[in-house]
């Protein structure tokens, strides 16, 4: 039963499209991401659904009421915003104590609620000062403890790492994920970056031009990408998309690139529609890249690829591959990598059971 | 290392102190422009003979006489008794009618410029230069059309026709300031109110209007400052009973003996307290308003 459905929700700004049709449907406990570049419209969905921003068309129906045209203030949803968006000249516990005031709970009450939300924030510390004394990390726990102090139906979050430092974002990520855990909350995330999507939400809708591409677990976005632009917005490092065409026999496709040929991968049925000489990308993920050792038979199409880059990240390695005029990234781990240096010439191969092939005229995957 | 250190220190004192070389600078800045309100204040304790000598004189023996002489002056019937002058009243027509004419515009220019700032219309931009066109004409320009009109509003030498005055006068700086203030204001934090709970009502006076204290002080100041000096329009269109003190002041100019200098030095020694006292108040504001947008928070 999801909480919030969220129909055909078109906005615009002027001349600007912001929304052009929005589908959504989150479950009630569920931790949803809204994935998209900038300007792709997850702040104007998020705003939309809180309230603050009228949809031109469309529907937004909130625990099974219409709520399109409702007061913001009615609405059971807390948002915390990108800015933070605190009260500069209320202090820290005011700036909790707000909601809760607003809504005429009692001064004992607030003082609990506030006093609780604070110790589960670990802000206890900083109730008397003002939020602008605050460091990044404080502030945004205020902003959280705000919009959670009266315990909302739906939170909100838009951007909710994006202002704060590398080190800070990482332990924040997990500090959502408990406090979802705790709470059991419904929440929608908006987010630019594909690892906050992929590590904190349980499924993920993916928005671009102010359309849901694909909505999904993230597994599914992964391994079963709609399109190809799906395909190279989830997953770090990008996927690697090859110019190829369709070749080999009626009843037993490949996918042909300049520099080697698949056959028997998990589109091989669908792709006997096509016909032949049809333009195609051939997708595979860069851990689905693999040297092949001494004496092994490879699992899938196999290359020479010569290593023209490495970027060392710790624990993995990316190499960047060039072959037949080709870019190719591949990790490998860091004890595997350390025996190919610039311009080697590598042996690969490709598992071919998680390949993806896309038409290349409209993106579609095909599988 | 050690020359990135140095230069960090370096910058780190320039940041908190300056040395006493600007010290001394200030200082003789200030005091050229401190001067002139100097040597006013000392002209109000001296004495007629030592006002006029030349060259002046920086030391003197100070007297009350001239303090005296701005409230009573001496009978010219030879009794010798002494009679009040009304520049007490006149001081207080003077705040009387620049505070509810600063306070008249402060009310409705916030109010307006919230919402051009907020709920711009179309045409915004065209309105504001509406506004503030009203003040590109030079005030001797309206003066004659707006003196007819309040006589024939029967508005002519009443409190309510000057502060009406004052108010449209500081109407179109109060919007322009203000809306530059509430343009600096982030939306989010407003609409988190209403999120949170608040009324449209509780947006504008809990949220907007605490964060706008510096910009509201500034604002004040500057139109207290315009509005206490203003003139013309005070000689026009005040009567004996509403008469603000600088017209009383030109009055006291070309007596038969002269411009009593002391007098005048007094008077305005007096007119500038309050001036003063409102911008001391608001100092701490008043910087901030000042300044309000040029440093990213």
């Amino acid at each position: 039963m999801s909480v919030l459905s969220v129909a055909g929700l078109k906005k615009s700004f002027g001349d600007i499209v912001a929304l052009d049709g929005v589908d959504l449907a989150v479950d009630k406990g569920e931790f949803f991401a809204l994935l998209g570049p900038s300007a792709s419209g997850k702040t104007t969905t998020l705003r939309t659904i809180c309230g603050i921003e009228r949809p031109d068309q469309g529907q937004v129906m909130y625990e099974g009421q219409d709520v399109t045209h409702a007061e913001v203030r009615g609405r059971d949803i807390a948002m915390v915003f990108q800015t933070f968006a605190l009260y500069p000249h209320l202090s820290i516990f005011d700036n909790l104590a707000y909601p809760l005031r607003q809504n005429g709970v009692s001064r004992d009450e607030v003082n609990r609620r506030v006093g609780e939300t604070a110790e589960m924030l670990r802000l206890t510390h900083t109730l008397d000062r003002k939020p602008g004394t605050a460091s990044g990390g404080e502030q945004q726990r205020i902003a959280i403890g705000r919009a959670l102090v009266r315990r909302p139906g739906l939170l909100l979050l838009d951007e909710p790492l994006t202002n704060l430092d590398a080190k800070l974002r990482n332990d924040t990520r997990a500090e959502f994920k408990r406090l979802h855990r705790e709470l059991g909350m419904t929440i929608v995330f908006a987010t630019p970056d594909e690892l906050e999507a992929l590590s904190m939400g349980q499924r993920i809708g993916l928005l671009t031009d102010g359309k849901i591409v694909q909505t999904g677990t993230p597994d599914e976005l992964y391994t079963k990408p709609k399109n190809a632009y799906v395909a190279s917005m989830v997953g770090s490092p990008r996927v690697n998309l090859i110019n190829a065409t369709r070749r080999g026999a009626d009843a037993a496709p490949s996918v042909e690139t300049p520099f080697m040929s698949a056959e028997k991968g998990p589109w091989a049925d669908a792709l006997k529609a096509f016909p032949m000489g049809s333009d195609l990308y051939f997708g595979f993920r860069p851990n689905d890249i693999q040297p092949i050792g001494d004496g092994q038979t490879p699992g899938g199409p196999s290359f020479t690829a010569r290593v023209h880059l490495t970027e060392p990240l710790g624990d993995i390695v990316i190499l960047d591959l060039e072959a037949g005029g080709a870019e190719l990234k591949m990790v490998l781990p860091e004890e595997q990598a350390v025996r190919y240096s610039v311009g080697d010439d590598v042996p690969v191969f490709v598992r071919v059971e998680n390949t993806h092939v896309f038409a290349r005229d409209t993106g579609t995957a095909i599988r | 290392m050690s020359v990135l250190m140095s230069l960090f220190s370096r910058k780190e004192r320039r940041l908190r102190e300056a040395g006493w070389g600007w010290t001394l600078f200030a200082g003789i800045i200030s005091l050229i422009y401190f001067f002139p309100v100097l040597w006013i204040i000392m002209t109000a304790f001296k004495t007629r003979a030592d006002a006029l000598a030349t060259p002046p004189v920086f030391f003197f023996t100070p007297t009350l006489d001239n303090f005296v002489a701005v409230f009573y002056r001496v009978a010219q019937t030879g009794s010798g008794e002494a009679i009040g002058t009304g520049m007490g009243g006149f001081f207080f027509n003077s705040i009387f009618v620049a505070s509810a004419g600063v306070f008249l515009a402060l009310i409705i220019g916030t109010l307006a410029s919230y919402g051009f700032s907020r709920y711009p219309l179309k045409g915004n931009d065209t309105y504001l230069f509406v506004v503030l066109t009203t003040r590109m004409l030079p005030p001797i320009i309206v003066i004659i059309p707006i003196f007819l009109m309040f006589r024939m509003a029967g508005l002519s030498g009443s409190y309510i026709g000057v502060i009406l005055l004052y108010a449209a006068f500081n109407l179109p700086f109060s919007i322009w300031m203000m809306k530059s203030f509430f343009d600096e204001l982030s939306p989010d934090v407003e609409d988190s109110a209403r999120m949170d709970g608040s009324s449209e009502f509780g947006v504008f006076f809990k949220m907007c209007i605490p964060q706008l204290k510096a910009g509201l002080a500034a604002t004040a100041v500057f139109a207290v400052i315009l509005t206490w000096n203003e003139f013309l329009f005070a000689l026009l269109l005040t009567s004996t009973d509403t008469r603000t003190v600088p017209v009383a002041m030109a009055r006291t100019i070309g007596g038969e003996i002269g411009v009593e200098w002391g007098l005048l030095a007094a008077i305005i020694t007096l007119f500038l307290i309050p001036v003063f006292g409102v911008t001391y108040l608001l100092q701490n504001h008043l910087l901030r308003g000042v300044t309000f947008g040029t440093i990213k928070k």
